[in-house]
């Protein structure tokens, strides 16, 4: 029956060409406009950390003065970073940030390249979950007595040592040899959210070192530095020693009560840097400590743009325009109809039949629509990508709207069309057969 | 002749048609006003005027990362190529890029004793040398330049001086002259000595990006990654883009030199996000009016088809076309209004939403407004049409069919 269907709802579409191209294409549109918004939306509000999520944890601190910062400084200062590091409490922690260097290796072929780096310690990769190709994260010991190594990315390997295992093999950072000890996999999580003060879509770093060498080599911070009252910056020492937050710190706490031990260790710890006349904020030291699971980061980072949910609600909004659109065309098409669903209802089809019939042809009408929509919101993100330059990972069409479109479709038109199909197999049979 | 009265009755008989109307009107009305109140803001905030020559200023990063290089002196011998290359007219390093998404900010107090002392909104802080005001092209109003004698070196030297930018001085010191008066961050003073007209910062986006400082530093001597910008005419861009990587490489190719980009370039992407929201409201503003009215245009054939049996009668009573087609528009013209005013309150109601949730302005009357008389033209022609046709059929035909 179905089929049969399914054959009268394409003879009746082939019947009224221009209403119903006019039909999908009000659904197409309004679909496609959709699912465009609704995927950027997706890709930004993207949780990368999965089931992650809720161990991750971002710690901030509000080491500034009275009356300067209205709230949380994302990033943390270095005196504060070395501080946290000698916990005993989290599974693991991390303090990094971002810098960047000229690139070279033995091969001279290639020209020196500046690139970002990430300084951080051994634990990141554990922690982020990143995964290696060759080798593995410098040895922890690393993290206390400053080494030259350092681990780079599949790219780099690729493009330095043919795709070979580099491991053991020198690297040059601004003509410095650092030895290589681990090669990772193609890594890019987005958001970055490990660092989103830089930019929550830029691509995740190529190269990694340790944090411990950062008061030898004075690596430059390629990212925000804030500072809340003047402090002269003349040598790098002045940094180092100063309330300029500039580190992202995060700690891995297996369960609420792991979080709950790491919280009073973390008020401990402000209580001991009051007495030494540091977070002079009115603040107790519990209020002085926030941790933000990886859900809630995202949110404090805003990483999903306030003209993106503006652009979701208006596209919806647009939607629905098109479903009042189409909701009118079906009525005036179907009604048009009423006489033949006269004859048949006489002949013996009884109302479900009719009514089953007729969303079957709104179905039809649906799918095109979707598929059309489809093809829209696939042009329109590669307009978005080429044209204005929007990061590749936020143009993707994501796997999950190959399903969720013609889904929203179907579901649209047939929420349109219920109200005219349950109109026309009401129709009184004999009214039509006696004008006719 | 209007004849309202049986049009609305006649409008009451049959609801859904007209309700299905009515619903499409107010939704567009209110999308319609939101999203051109929101293009109109992005658009007011893109053609916003800098103060500088954007197609003229040529920038780019260097970056010498060969720790045999002394700093300083090379800053000095690469400003000295970069000026005598030919069509250059000014050259200056800097701290940061106007327009470019990325900088520096501060504030100044006004006195050194920290409890009395008053502070500065938040600006945007350049470090330049003399030559800076010819490279950005902005215009002194009041004061003088910097002189090349006076330039420093280093934050932390004595003898900083200032120019800052007119909004900043107002927003300040009001209707007061600024120059000649001292300022001070943490131990250092520094000496006003000069106002000018206008001078965007770095981030398109904050409340501060008139607030402008410039200072008298040659900032390209500190560390190893520098940026200068260069002032030419616009013809001799491109060429200039790799003349400068060939001279500057001919002198110590031990550095990386990128992102040579004009001010204008910089622009463009800070701008992108608005420019982007801007085409995609626009396309759904047209895409919208153009579905509605094809939407209507597909009803109303259909009404006035169903009608053929009523236009007939009418006919051979005595009724002119005109008449015919005026019961359309006026039948027409009674939904808009009650669509309009009905999606005019809507888009108020979703404007108070968006300001509430997103901190956008107030949703000014003139968008419903406007959109609804918009409107009244775009359906106004999906009606005529059928209308016509249909007043075109004679009384004969109509009342003999169906």
């Amino acid at each position: 029956m179905f089929f049969y269907y399914c054959d009268l709802a394409w003879r009746s579409i082939k019947n009224t060409p221009a209403l119903s191209v006019l039909m999908v294409l009000a659904i197409s549109i309004g679909i496609g406009i959709t699912i465009t918004s609704l995927n950027v939306y997706q890709m930004m509000a993207n949780n990368p950390a999965k089931e992650r999520s809720d161990v991750l944890n971002a710690v901030m601190l509000w080491s500034q003065g009275p009356d300067t910062w209205t709230k949380f400084n994302q990033n943390i200062t270095y005196q504060d970073a070395m501080g946290l590091r000698n916990s005993q409490v989290p599974s693991r922690q991390v303090a990094s940030f971002r810098t960047g260097m000229a690139v070279q290796s033995d091969n001279k072929d290639i020209e020196p390249e500046l690139e970002s780096i990430r300084v951080t310690d051994s634990d990141f990769f554990g922690l982020f979950s990143v995964p290696f190709l060759f080798g593995g994260a410098w040895d922890k010991g690393v993290d206390t007595r400053a080494s030259y190594q350092v681990v780079i990315s599949e790219a780099l390997n690729l493009k330095h040592f043919n795709g070979a295992n580099s491991v053991g093999k020198n690297f040059y950072l601004n003509g410095k040899p650092y030895q290589i000890v681990g090669v990772i996999k193609d890594w890019n999580p987005q958001p970055k959210y490990y660092d989103p003060t830089n930019g929550a879509f830029n691509h995740a770093e190529g190269i990694y070192l340790p944090f411990s060498l950062t008061p030898i080599e004075e690596f430059d911070v390629w990212g925000n530095t804030n500072g809340w009252q003047f402090e002269p910056m003349g040598t790098y020492q002045d940094r180092l020693n100063s309330e300029k937050a500039w580190i992202q710190f995060w700690v891995e706490l297996d369960n609420p009560e792991h979080k709950a031990s790491y919280q009073e260790w973390l008020s401990q710890y402000v209580e001991k840097q009051k007495s030494f006349g540091r977070f002079t904020a009115d603040k107790n030291p519990k209020e002085s400590v926030s941790l933000m699971d990886v859900q809630q980061w995202l949110e404090y980072s805003k990483a999903v743009s306030k003209d993106n949910k503006i652009l979701v609600g208006l596209s919806f909004l647009f939607l629905a325009v098109c479903l009042v659109n189409i909701l009118g065309l079906m009525l005036t098409k179907f009604l048009k109809r009423a006489p033949e669903v006269g004859v048949r209802r006489a002949i013996g089809a009884s109302r479900g039949q009719i009514f089953s019939q007729y969303m079957v042809e709104v179905g039809v009408i649906g799918l095109l629509g979707g598929v059309m929509g489809l093809l829209w919101a696939w042009a329109a993100l590669s307009i978005l990508s080429t044209h204005f330059d929007m990061a590749k990972s936020l143009t993707q069409l994501d796997l999950s709207m190959w399903f969720i479109t013609p889904a929203i479709a179907i579901s649209t038109a047939v929420l349109a069309g219920l109200y005219p199909a349950w109109v026309v197999c009401r129709t009184n049979p004999s009214i039509y057969l006696k004008s006719q | 002749m209007l004849h309202i009265k049986p049009i609305i009755s006649s409008l009451l008989r049959s609801k859904s048609g007209p309700v299905l109307l009515l619903l499409q009107i107010i939704l567009s009305v209110a999308i319609v006003a939101n999203a051109s109140f929101i293009i109109h803001e992005r658009i007011a905030l893109m053609q916003r005027d800098s103060g500088i020559a954007e197609e003229e200023i040529l920038t780019f990063s260097l970056y010498n990362f060969d720790d045999r290089i002394d700093n300083a002196q090379q800053n000095k011998q690469d400003q000295r190529i970069l000026a005598a290359l030919p069509n250059v007219q000014a050259v200056t390093s800097t701290n940061m890029i106007p327009l470019s998404d990325s900088g520096w900010s501060d504030v100044y107090v006004d006195s050194p004793d920290k409890d009395i002392a008053k502070q500065t909104p938040n600006f945007a802080f350049y470090l330049g040398n003399e030559q800076m005001l010819d490279t950005l092209g902005v215009k002194l109003i009041e004061g003088r330049n910097f002189s090349a004698e006076e330039v420093i070196y280093s934050l932390t030297d004595a003898g900083a001086q200032a120019i800052i930018s007119l909004p900043l001085a107002k927003a300040f010191w009001g209707d007061e002259s600024p120059v000649g008066k001292t300022m001070y961050a943490g131990d250092s003073s520094i000496k006003i000595i000069g106002v000018v007209e206008k001078l965007h910062g770095a981030w398109v986006d904050t409340d501060n990006f008139e607030y402008s400082v410039i200072q008298n530093v040659d900032f390209g001597g500190e560390g190893k990654n520098k940026s200068y910008m260069l002032r030419a005419k616009k013809e001799h861009i491109p060429e200039l883009k790799e003349a400068i990587v060939k001279a500057l490489h001919q002198d110590n190719p031990n550095r990386v030199i990128n992102q040579i980009k004009t001010i204008a370039e910089y622009k463009a992407s800070s701008y992108r996000h608005h420019e982007l929201m801007v085409a995609v409201l626009t396309l759904m503003v047209v895409l919208l009016l153009l579905i509605t009215s094809l939407g209507l245009t597909g009803m109303v054939m259909f009404n006035i088809q169903r009608r053929t049996k009523q236009i007939g009668t009418r006919r051979a009573l005595g009724a002119k076309k005109r008449d015919i087609i005026s019961y359309f528009m006026v039948e027409n013209y009674l939904i808009c209004i009650v669509g309009g005013v009905l999606g005019g309150l809507l888009a108020i109601q979703l404007g108070q939403q968006l300001m509430k949730i997103y901190s956008l302005p107030m949703l000014e009357w003139q968008y419903p407004a406007l959109t609804l008389a918009g409107l009244f033209v775009v359906t106004s022609l999906a009606v005529v049409v059928p209308a016509t046709r249909a007043a075109n059929i004679s009384p004969a035909t109509a009342t003999r069919s169906a």
